[in-house]
Order: C-alpha cells, then structure tokens, then sequence
C-alpha cells in the first residue's frame, strides 16, 4: 500500500507531468482564442477602414430621420420627452427596446396563463379536455413561430373580421360615450392614463407607500414566524398599495386622468388611451400561443414528475382536488418546471425579434431600418446584440433567485 | 413533511464522504486528474496546496508576459483583406468565370422571378449588360436577390461584384456606405398612389393617414422629411418586400403606398391586370431618384469597367446600332468603327475591344432593353431618353 503511493506521488519529468501539462493548455487555449478573436476584430476593422466606413458610435446622436411606425409622437421616457423624426439615434433605440420590452413581457403573461391552463388540462380526467388541450400543444407546437406569426398578422387581424379603422367597432362603457374598446384592422384602442398635472409629488408619496407596505411584509412574516397567526401578507400588501395610490393620488392634486380612445375627426386615428397597433398584438398573441404550447409540456412534465405518493397522502388528509394541487402537488412540481421555463421565456423574448415581419417596431426592425438608411451596420448590430443580451441576462437573473428560493434549503 | 426529511438526509455528515479512507480519495483524486481535457480541474485544497498555487502564480505571470509580447506587434501583419490586394473584382470575375450581381427578384418591370426560377426587368438586363462586356457571355450571371437593408452589407463584404437593384445615388451613400455610384440607368422620382375610389389628389388629403412604404429606403425617408416638411400628419406602416406590402395596402390597412413612380406604374399595372382596384398615381413627384449600378469602393479599375458596359448601351443607341446592325457595320465613321473595336481598338479600361458588340448583339441597345418591359412608363419624351431628344440620357464620347 505504502510503495504504491509513493509511486504514484513521485514527480515525472514536467514534460509528462499532469499538472504542469493542465496549466499549459490551460495557457495555450486562452492565447489561441485571444489571437483568434484579435485577428478576426483586425481583420474587420482594416476591412471597415479600407472602404472609409466609419467605425465610431458618434451616429448615436444624429438624428433618425425617419418616423417610427405607430410613434407618432410616442413616449421615449415617459412623462418626459416624445420621438420625433430629428430625434437622435439613441432615442430610436429606447423606442426599440420598450417595444422589444412589451411584446415580450405580455408574451410571457400570455404564455404563462395558457401554459398552466394547457398543461394541467392535458392531464384533466376530462376526456374532452384533455384532448383538446392535447390538440392545442400538437398544433402550436409543430408551427414555427414565424409562421404563426404571420398566420396572426395577416389572415386574422388584416384580412379577419375586423373592419378598417374608419369603421371601428366601438364598445361603450355603459350608460357613457366613452369607448372601453376599440376594435379594426389597424390599431385597438382600450383607455389609458393620461398626466394632466405635476407628477413628481405623487411619485414621491408612491415611493414611500411602497416602502411602507415591504416594512408591513416583514412584518406579517414575522408575526406568522414568532406566533403563526397566518399572515396575509398578500393581502395586506395589496390593501396598503391601494390606499397608497388613492392617498397619492389626492395628496398631489390629481395629476392622472382616465384616457378614453376615440376616432379622431378625420377617422384615421384613434386618440387618447392605450392603443395596440395590428404587429403588437400579433406578435404577442402568436409568440403567447407559441410558447405556451411548450410552458403546457413543462407543467405536466413536472406534474407527473411529483411522486404519485404525494397526490395520495393529499388524499388520505382530505385534502379536496384543488387544495391538493395548491398545497401539495405545485409546490413540489414548480421546482422541477422552473429552470426549463426560464429557457421559454428567454426564447419568447428573443423571438420578438420576428416582428419585424409584421411591421411591429422592435428593436431588431428599426435597427434593420436604421442600417439600411445609412446608419453604420457594425455598430448598429453591436448595440442590438447587447440589448438582447442584456434582456436575456435580466430575465435569467430574476428567475435563478425566484428558483433559487423555491428551492428545498438545507438548513 | 417531505421536505424536512430530504433536509436531513442532505445534511448527513457520513452521506458525502467526509469520513472516507484518505488513501481512497488521493487514487480518486488523480484518476480525475489525468483526464487532460478538463482544464478547470486545478484542486488547492489539499496537501501541499502552497506549493501549487505559487506555480499557478508563475503559470499566469508567463502567460501575461507572452500576451504582452504580441500585443506590441501593431497587429497589421495578421490581417487578409478581404476584397483581395492584388488582382482586384475584375480578376476575381474573370476568374471565377461568372459575374455575382445583387438584384431586387420583387419588383415588377425591375427584377422579378418566372415561375421557372428565371429573372427578368430592366435592372436584370443591366446585370447581363455587365457580364456580356467583362466575360462576353451575357448569361454568365448568378443573381443574388437582396433585400433594401441587405443591400449595402452585401456589397461591402464582396458577396456581389455590382448591386443593380433600383438603387437610388445619394449622398449619404455614396460616402459613408463605401458605395461607388456608376451611370445613371433611370431618372426617377418618388410618387403616392392611393386607390382611384378615394378620389385624393395631393398629398394633404392624406393627413393623418398610414402610408405604406418600404423599410430601408430613400423614400422612408424622403417620406418623413417631405410630410414633416408641409406639417402633414402620417403613420408609416413599413414592410421588407413587396410582397408583403401589397396585400396590406389592398386590404386597406395605409391609404397611400409611396415609392418611386416608376415602381409605383409597374404595382398599378399589375393590380388592374390581375383583377384589383383602379389606382390613382399622384402627378406630384416629390423626390429626385436617380437609380443606377453601384460597386464597392476603392476599386476603381472595377468601377470603370463597369460603368463603360453601362454606358455602351447608351452609346450604341446614339450611334443607332441595335442588336440587329451593330455585327454588320460597314460605314466608316471612325468613332463608331472604335466602339465596335475596329483594329483592336483598346483605351486600356479593361475590356476586351470587341465588348461593345458582345453587349448589343446579346442584350441590346437601351431603348431595346427598356420597351422589353411595359409596366415602365412610355420612353419617349420621357426624362430617360437621349440627350438630343430632350432627355438625361448623355454619355462622355467613347474614344
């Protein structure tokens, strides 16, 4: 025993030595990528330089000139400065990346809803449900997204039942003249919330709300720690948020104001309210639909991954179907359907870059524009590619701390 | 319940090996290590472990000083262009025996594809005018379809010799885009075609209205600039092709499709003739387009090659030799004897001297090449016919 390990622990000749052979490729590997990654970026800025193409960001702050599709005079920062042809380049993207930013995080509102629906009917004891449900994933599943995409740009919100803008349909709240929706082939319109007035005192009243209502929180979860009177902390949370709001809202003299939709007078545009022009809303629907189609097998993946036991024990505490779902068998399957979901949602927002098929202004349609109207490619797609990876790297942050604390801890 | 017993279960001192014979783990520890490939492996933790991470330290200091050492070489030595020092687009064409030459394949009378797979327009004619002059084979071509955005990258990156794809001359392109801009093909200008029931006639009764327009172009642009410009209130509703632009605006969904005229007459043509709506094209032209061949820059040999295929036609039409004549010339006006290359005529352009004959008998002269297509406006009195019939159509004299 002894003399084979002083065998095996006696030092060869560095050449054949495992440890100083490990640190030389480690060394050579990173030289290699270093001098092919510097020879490739040398390569393409003598190129750049050879044809005068310029290779600086200075185009940034030059101005668009050109009008972004329904943005007419949208929001840049909100409450604080609109788009506008001469606006610089930057602002552009900010445009981009808000639109990027809705049709992404409404898709995984969508996606994750339907999700749940599809994939807890798909293991429903209802033959009809199920079927159905099964039917949906096979459908929306087997259709790449662009497709569906056009599928919902085209046959259903251009060439669908709706009327063309002039003619909207328009839904009355009841008993008013107001419009609660608006509904053609261009833009729906639903009401909004319009600044009428000084904002900033009610911003700052916001905030200390809320930082009121995490201190009550922490303090509902402590009570239900130290005592276990339940804690509610939910809905003591919401309750506080509201008040919050309507206390905001007064202590400010009522900056906000409802926003109805309406037809402008020469019936080409809708005024006031949120409006949602025919790409965002088939952008969004169909990548909803998409995704949704995949969130549904994760969920009852996870599902049938709980241990059956676990369903019977439920069932032996008397536990009716639904509390066995909430209490016993989601608890348990979101921990396994997490980290696979977070891959969808990345998916989902970086197929908003599909968009650009339905005319939707997101980032990668206006930095495609921006390009071809002479703005430099190389930068332009440098700045794109950040915006996803930025998108991409926030997403997955948030969600690896949710999955981290749902997570068993070991104590 | 479950949970708490995972818990303590995990938290076993004895479950992860804590307690295991020492000698066991030293073996484990070096059949891990001998599989090289895991560069990531390096353990400090046991025996010995100061002496390791002073060789890691001198591992890394080698390793920053070798990366000092190549970062002062200036780095131009590792670099290969890529449009190719030495013989330049035109060898790389003559080459390659086929002239690579970016097109639009989605506009009517310009460039568009037959069922069988065939391009035919204006533009397309000009791509075999090219290889007609640099290969003598008007065929030689391989046509690479390219979006408006597409265009220009794939000009810079060599994908195509020559972009012939309604390319409109500006400014803006001609510099910062590393585009060279040749002769002049067609003089353009921008147009608004709204449906005929409409019954609109200038653009303020478009005020606030969508209008479709192509994504990337100069009429996006031209588009913002002329509307802002008379404070006409407009939402542009862009799309990449024509293809997809079309079913919109049939469907209503812009009141006005703006582009440069000539396409404008070419989508009117095909709509009525396919069975849609009559289309009103606005007399108002607001825009200037010039629309010709370009090149990347920097390769001037290239670029005069090019632009004296162009021009040929133009030339062979003022001379009034077509397809027909231009092989059976038996006059002796000594410039039309060296445009036909006459005793080898060579002004030393690159071409070969017989490439004026080899453009006209394949392709054709221009009016031969533009009344092959009627969805383009009549030629003449038009702003594109000759010179000396009132038009723009003039070419530096070829001798």
């Amino acid at each position: 025993m002894t003399e084979t390990q002083t065998r095996e622990l006696a030092r060869p000749p560095f050449w054949r030595d495992i440890r100083v052979l490990r640190i030389v490729g480690q060394v050579l590997a990173v030289l290699v990528v270093f001098l092919v990654g510097r020879w490739l970026f040398s390569n393409l800025i003598d190129n750049l330089n050879r044809v005068n193409i310029s290779t600086s960001f200075d185009f940034l702050s030059g101005p668009t000139n050109f009008q972004i599709p329904f943005c007419g005079e949208c929001w840049v920062i909100p409450f604080q400065s609109r788009f506008n042809p001469r606006s610089p380049v930057w602002e552009m993207t900010v445009v981009g990346i808000k639109n990027t930013f809705l049709a992404g995080f409404f898709g995984v509102i969508l996606a994750s809803v339907v999700g749940v629906i599809v994939g807890i009917s798909r293991l429903s004891e209802n033959w009809l449900v199920a079927r159905l449900a099964t039917l949906y994933v096979e459908i929306f599943r087997n259709i790449p997204p662009l497709v569906i995409i056009i599928f919902f740009g085209f046959a259903v919100f251009t060439f669908g039942p709706f009327p063309i803008l002039a003619e909207s349909w328009e839904l009355k709240v009841p008993g008013t003249d107001d419009n609660f929706l608006m509904i053609n082939n261009d833009r729906w319109g639903i009401p909004g919330v319009s600044q009428v007035g000084e904002a900033l005192v009610f911003f700052i009243v916001l905030l200390v709300v809320l930082i009121v209502a995490i201190l009550i929180w922490r303090w509902r979860t402590r009570v239900f720690e130290q005592i276990g009177e339940p804690h509610h902390r939910v809905l003591w949370f919401i309750g506080v948020v509201v008040v919050g709001l309507v206390v905001a809202y007064l202590v400010s003299g009522a900056p906000f104001a409802m926003s109805w939709p309406e037809l402008t007078e020469n019936r080409r545009n809708i005024s006031g309210g949120f409006q949602m022009n025919w790409g965002f809303m088939a952008l969004t629907v169909a990548l909803g639909l998409y995704t949704a189609s995949h969130i549904g097998e994760i969920i009852r993946g996870s599902i049938l991954a709980v241990d059956h036991g676990q369903s019977e024990a439920a069932n032996a505490l008397a536990l009716n179907a639904f509390q066995r779902y909430r209490f016993v068998v989601l608890p348990q399957s979101m921990r396994i359907a997490v980290p696979p979901t977070i891959n969808q949602y990345l998916n989902l927002v970086k197929n908003t870059s599909l968009g650009t098929a339905v005319s939707y202004a997101e980032i990668t349609a206006l930095t495609k524009t921006s390009i071809g109207n002479g703005r430099p490619a190389v930068q332009s797609i440098i700045i794109m590619m950040a915006v996803y990876l930025s998108f991409s790297l926030i997403i997955s942050l948030i969600l690896n701390i949710i999955n981290r604390r749902i997570q068993l801890v070991a104590r | 319940m479950e949970a708490g017993v995972k818990r303590i279960n995990e938290t076993d001192p004895n479950a992860n090996g804590l307690g295991g014979n020492q000698g066991q783990r030293q073996r484990n520890r070096i059949r891990v290590a001998a599989y090289v490939g895991r560069f990531c492996q390096l353990t400090f933790q046991t025996d010995g472990g100061e002496m390791k991470r002073s060789k890691l330290l001198v591992a890394f200091f080698a390793f920053a000083l070798i990366l000092a050492a190549c970062s002062d070489d200036g780095g131009g030595d590792t670099t290969v262009a890529g449009g190719g020092e030495g013989g330049g687009t035109l060898q790389a064409v003559l080459d390659r025996g086929e002239l690579n030459c970016g097109v639009n394949e989605t506009l009517p009378g310009f460039g568009e594809v037959a069922e069988d797979g065939s391009y035919s327009g204006f533009d397309i004619e000009f791509c075999r005018v090219v290889a007609a002059g640099v290969l003598g084979d008007a065929n030689a071509v391989k046509y690479v379809p390219l979006t408006a955005e597409q265009r220009f990258t794939a000009l810079q990156a060599g994908e195509i010799d020559v972009l012939i794809r309604n390319t409109t001359w500006t400014a803006t392109r001609d510099g910062q885009e590393g585009v060279n801009f040749l002769y002049t093909t067609f003089y353009d200008g921008q147009g608004m075609m709204v449906p005929a029931s409409t019954g609109f006639t200038t653009l303020e009764d478009l005020d606030g209205a969508n209008i479709c327009v192509l994504s990337g172009t100069t009429t996006e642009l031209n588009l913002t600039a002329v509307f802002n410009a008379r404070g006409i209130a407009f939402n542009p509703v862009v799309f990449e092709d024509n293809n997809q632009l079309r079913p919109a605006y049939e469907e209503e969904q812009c009141e006005g499709w703006t582009s440069d005229a000539s396409q404008l007459g070419s989508w009117k043509f095909t709509i009525e003739s396919e069975g849609g709506a009559d289309q009103t094209i606005m007399s108002e032209i607001f825009s200037k387009e010039p629309l010709g061949p370009a090149v990347a820059d920097g390769d001037t040999e290239w670029a005069q090659v090019v632009n004296w295929s162009v021009m040929a036609t133009v030339q062979a039409w003022e001379f009034g030799l077509n397809s027909g004549n231009i092989g059976s010339y038996s006059g002796t006006d000594p410039n039309i004897l060296n445009f036909i290359g006459t005793d080898n005529f060579d002004p030393k352009l690159g071409l070969p001297s017989d490439f004026a004959v080899q453009i006209v008998e394949q392709v054709g002269n221009y009016p031969e090449i533009y009344n092959q297509f009627a969805e383009l406006a009549p030629l003449d009195g038009s702003v594109n016919d000759l010179w000396s019939n009132g038009g723009l159509m003039y070419v530096p004299p070829y001798r």
